[in-house]
């Protein structure tokens, strides 16, 4: 927040979300996904590139559940990710 | 202005004798007798003075039209002044809305330019920038939620999505209703700050002695490693402060204006 004595200075302005905001998970559907996303977390010493699997199983768990509203995972970000599972099955297939 | 009449009539007085003595001594008339100096004193206007406008009346006639002819203008020149300070007023009023949308258009001054999905979906992560974001969690004092974050920091990069849980827990007996908002630091960084969902700015219920989690979904964006004023900046804290919705009261959403 801006001090008092900051006159003519940008204030800080919160802006509202661009998706809007998660209903609440009252019964914990998604708990599960949340523990290995967080586990992950903690092991890697808190690298977000190591565990975006797991946010991504995560958000994918709330979609299910209409925890959250569907979306394509390349908009979400994890058009990477996806390219890469779709890399890994392809040999696996064949 | 009446010597220079007099010295008019005296100079035509003067002229026409030399004219009617010249004209006599050319034609051979020899008139010339006592009645010629009265002549010169007879002030007859001749013809080609009679069509001249000069004149004490003619030069106040020329003097008023003047004088109209400056009111004229002056009243022109009034009109002008005046539209130019009406169009003025009425551009300060319409510079509000125009200005609006010229920086919703532009995005200068650190409005909100209309992120849109396409963003998302097309950024490339900056590898080599690694930024710690912190997370804070506050309650008002009113609220008795137990409010905390549930990871105290994630490296993350520019271009990047990620997800932050924080976790809250209602105590109390009776079911609560909060709301947040939240606050970046530093100042510089927070319009790189770019939430795609998260739970603030709702109403969030809690029933007795319920707890959950409450993600955070956002990422940097990549815009964020070319700003010189960040350069040296590496660091960012996330901060929620969680306030009781009491009934009735409505708290002012941040919109786009």
């Amino acid at each position: 927040m801006s001090t008092a004595m900051n006159f003519g200075a940008k204030s800080f302005r919160p802006r509202p979300p661009d998706k809007g905001s998660f209903p609440l998970d009252h019964f914990g559907e998604c708990k599960l996904f949340k523990e290995k996303y967080l586990r992950c977390l903690r092991d890697s010493d808190f690298d977000n590139s190591q565990c975006r699997i797991h946010s991504k199983d995560y958000l994918e768990c709330r979609m299910d559940r209409e925890l959250m509203k569907k979306e394509p995972l390349e908009k979400l970000g994890f058009k990477d990710l996806l390219e890469e599972q779709s890399e890994g099955k392809g040999p696996g297939s064949h | 202005m009446v010597f220079l009449l007099c010295g008019f009539t005296a100079k035509h007085c003067i002229q026409q004798a030399f004219s009617s003595a010249w004209f006599s001594i050319a034609h051979g008339k020899t008139s010339v007798s006592c009645t010629s100096s009265a002549q010169l004193f007879l002030r007859r206007t001749p013809q080609r003075f009679l069509n001249q406008t000069r004149g004490v009346k003619s030069h106040k006639r020329k003097y008023q039209s003047q004088e109209d002819a400056w009111k004229k203008k002056n009243r022109t020149a009034l009109t002008y002044i005046a539209a130019t300070g009406v169009a003025m007023i009425g551009l300060s009023y319409a510079a509000v809305p125009l200005y609006r949308l010229f920086c919703q258009a532009t995005g200068l001054g650190g409005t909100i330019s209309g992120h849109d999905a396409e963003q998302v979906e097309t950024m490339k992560p900056v590898r080599d920038r690694i930024i710690k974001v912190t997370f804070n969690a506050d309650t008002h004092a009113s609220i008795q939620w137990n409010f905390r974050p549930q990871q105290s920091e994630i490296y993350v990069v520019p271009g990047e999505t990620a997800l932050a849980f924080y976790k809250a827990r209602n105590p109390t007996e009776r079911p609560v209703i909060g709301i947040s908002t939240y606050n970046v630091v530093p100042f510089e960084a927070a319009q790189y700050f770019n939430k795609i969902q998260c739970f603030c700015f709702e109403e969030q219920r809690l029933n007795p002695h319920e707890e959950v989690d409450m993600p955070v979904f956002f990422y940097i964006d990549p815009e964020f490693d070319s700003d010189p004023k960040l350069a040296r900046i590496d660091t960012i804290t996330l901060s929620y402060t969680f306030f009781e919705a009491k009934e009735g009261h409505s708290f002012p959403f941040p919109r786009y204006s």
